[in-house]
């Protein structure tokens, strides 16, 4: 066991943050940072186009797939200082983090041909149309409906707060082709096909963020199904459990508590209750990162990340919610138009127990797979 | 960064868990307060397992994992303060080792041979013997004593002294990690079996919840202390001290609580782990304290 960097990993960091001086705006901590905003979605393409110049976009991917075979370290390297910076690749993260890699797991030669490429030239959008209205948590109940016709599927429900969507140029679809947990099935369908409509859902959380997409007898060709009719949930299984420790949201929520710290002192406002809260939040930042250090440290040495994820998440929530408390309390300001950037990641924040997956989900999880009780009754 | 345990790590931890099994029987007759680890300690000595931070392949790391697993154990004997705080003071001094914070009472004050005298911000050095030092009863699950008389210090260099205290919070953390996992995994047996309205109560949600997070916070606190050990730096030292009082708080009113009347008794052993806990959580300050240092070294404050 050990809690060093080694000299290469340090090296890989500073790589990372010296890209990020030179390709961010100067004025980039006063731009509203809502992900999937227009201006956001716009800025990403390029700033990824440049990232994947520079073989830091998919260094943990295959070399056929233009990466180098980096490990699983790496990439959270690269993730933490993505995400610390406030994610200036916006909704691509999840490209690079889940989708792609799904993709090259039970994507058909020519899915991958069309798709993945575009995804390492950091050049495309996806979202993910998992959640509907009357499937949140309970996502086996989903009742958007593939319906086979010929040699394509007819898709007709509504998905919602689809991220991305309202840029997006593929959704990764969930939806049924038979009834019950194996009769759902994955679609790559491209946004632009006809009978989408997306609608932009106003919110706290920033600009462009969520929507509703309405699906209205859209066509697909056969071949925009992933892997066999059934094999959704298996596929999501794999995708969530990339996406549970994605964001290390630990490392922006500890950025941002140190910010409001340092403004808090300069203008002699870092009293004793604060000073108090915010080594609260300090450990509880530290707490998350270690844990999920634990997770990744699983992927880099190929072992399945069993209930530990669950964990890991449910530590990071608690962090974003302590260091979220300790700004609004005793820096109030920065909601008030004192500082974009502590703005922004409040309104990340607060969806950190919800998105992906609710916090209370991991705890049952936990109950019944870590702890070992039993059940509860169905 | 890597957390798989070494080869050395993972040969001791089954050597300990041979060693440490004799002694997890927990009693069911009227045992006291706390139970002191006589025949645990014997065993420790004689393996020479109160050095091992001092062995290279080892260090304080593997240490901290060692007073971790030993807290398992119902009974208790110094290991935090001998495994982790020893090989750190100035000189060589023997042990048990105890603590007397500002007078109080401290746990293992009446076997010790070694106190550290802990006043404010000063901190001193003494060796007693049996004619210096007392037992108290207490609640805590811990052999408490007391100093009959001030023995004649040696006092530490502001330096030395926050050294020291540094190694206080990593073994305060270390040994928290273990009591809460053994607590929690106490109650999670009883959980298991005790059914109310026709099932277990560990299929109520309300609890499976208070349990999950209480497992988190556990696992927060261990990995901290672990990461302290390692660096023997005194900002995550003062991190681990404060995530574990935290911690220890919340879980050890939670556990009796979920317990009902029967984690009253001693004769479950549940208290075994809790009064150990909230032994700890009044030490090197409190959460205060802790919090405090962590802002200094994390914030400058
Ligand atoms: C910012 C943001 C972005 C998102 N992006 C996407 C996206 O791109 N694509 C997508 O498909 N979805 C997305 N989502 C949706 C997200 O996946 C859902 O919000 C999530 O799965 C929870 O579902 P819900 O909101 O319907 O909450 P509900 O399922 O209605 O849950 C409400 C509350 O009840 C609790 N609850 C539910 N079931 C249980 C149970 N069995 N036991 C105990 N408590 C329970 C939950 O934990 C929660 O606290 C996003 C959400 C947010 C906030």
């Amino acid at each position: 066991m050990d809690f060093q960097w080694d000299a290469e990993q340090q090296s890989f960091r500073d790589t990372v943050r010296s890209f990020l001086a030179a390709n961010l705006p100067p004025d980039w901590e006063q731009q509203a940072h809502g992900p999937g905003s227009e201006s956001q979605s716009a800025f990403s393409k390029k700033f990824c186009a440049a990232l994947a110049q520079a073989g830091l976009l998919v260094p943990h991917w295959p070399r056929r797939w233009g990466g180098r075979d980096a490990d699983a370290w790496t990439a959270f390297i690269l993730a933490e200082e993505m995400w610390a910076a406030g994610e200036p690749r916006g909704g691509q993260y999840m490209n690079v983090n889940w989708i792609g890699p799904v993709l090259m797991r039970f994507g058909s030669e020519a899915q991958q041909d069309r798709y993945i490429p575009a995804i390492a030239r950091g050049e495309t959008i996806w979202c993910q149309g998992f959640s509907e209205p009357e499937a949140g948590s309970d996502l086996a109940s989903l009742r958007t409906r593939a319906e086979k016709d010929g040699g394509h599927y007819r898709i007709n429900g509504q998905k919602i707060w689809t991220s991305y969507a309202g840029h997006a140029d593929t959704c990764f679809l969930l939806a049924r082709t038979a009834p019950g947990k194996t009769g759902m099935s994955v679609f790559l369908v491209p946004m632009d096909t006809p009978g989408i409509t997306v609608r932009q859902i106003p919110s706290v959380i920033g600009e462009g963020d969520i929507h509703e997409v309405f699906f209205d007898d859209v066509r697909v060709p056969e071949s925009a199904l992933l892997g066999a009719e059934g094999q959704a949930w298996e596929i999501a299984r794999a995708a969530l459990s990339l996406e549970r420790v994605g964001i290390p949201r630990f490392a922006l929520a500890s950025r941002m508590l140190r910010r409001a710290v340092e403004r808090l002192k300069q203008e002699g406002r870092y009293g004793h209750g604060a000073v108090e809260q915010s080594a609260r939040a300090h450990a509880a930042c530290e707490a998350a990162r270690l844990y999920s250090y634990q997770i990744v440290d699983q992927r880099r040495h190929g072992t399945p990340t069993g209930p530990e994820a669950s964990a890991a998440r449910y530590a990071t929530v608690m962090c974003e919610r302590l260091v979220g408390e300790f700004v609004v309390e005793h820096l109030p300001d920065a909601l008030s138009g004192g500082d974009p950037l502590l703005l922004a990641h409040h309104q990340r924040a607060i969806v950190a127990g919800i998105a992906s997956g609710a916090a209370e989900i991991q705890l049952n999880l936990i109950a019944t797979e870590l702890l070992q009780l039993p059940r509860e009754p169905r | 960064m890597d957390f798989t345990l070494t080869t050395d790590q993972s040969a001791l931890m089954s050597a300990l868990d041979r060693l440490a099994k004799p002694f997890e029987s927990k009693p069911i007759d009227f045992h006291g307060f706390a139970l002191a680890g006589n025949g645990l300690e014997r065993e420790l000595t004689e393996g020479e397992y109160f050095d091992i931070a001092q062995i290279p392949e080892l260090g304080p790391l593997t240490a901290a994992m060692a007073v971790e697993r030993l807290a398992w154990l119902p009974c208790t004997v110094d290991t935090a303060l001998s495994m982790l705080v020893r090989p750190q003071l100035p000189g060589d001094w023997p042990r048990p080792i105890a603590v007397v914070e500002n007078g109080r009472p401290g746990r293992f004050v009446a076997t010790a041979k070694t106190v550290i005298l802990i006043d404010g911000d000063q901190a001193s050095l003494a060796q007693v013997g049996p004619e210096d030092v007392e037992p108290v009863e207490s609640l805590f699950a811990y052999p408490m004593g007391r100093l009959k008389r001030r023995p004649a210090a040696t006092a530490l260099s502001a330096e030395d002294a926050a050294k020291v205290r540094g190694w206080l919070r990593v073994a305060l953390a270390a040994e928290a990690s273990g009591l809460l996992q053994a607590a929690i995994a106490s109650a999670g047996e009883h959980l298991s079996v005790r059914k109310q309205f026709g099932r277990p109560l560990g299929s109520f949600q309300a609890l499976r919840h208070r349990m999950a997070e209480c497992t988190v916070l556990a696992g927060g606190v261990r990995w901290l202390a672990l990461k302290a050990a390692a660096t023997g730096d005194e900002a995550d030292a003062a991190l681990a001290a404060l995530h574990a009082q935290e911690s220890a708080t919340r879980i050890a009113y939670d556990l009796h609580q979920m317990l009902g009347a029967m984690g009253m008794t001693l004769e479950h052993p549940l208290h075994l782990w809790t009064y150990r806990l909230k032994a700890l959580v009044s030490e090197l300050g409190g959460r205060g304290g802790q919090a405090l240092a962590v802002a200094r070294h994390a914030f400058d404050a």
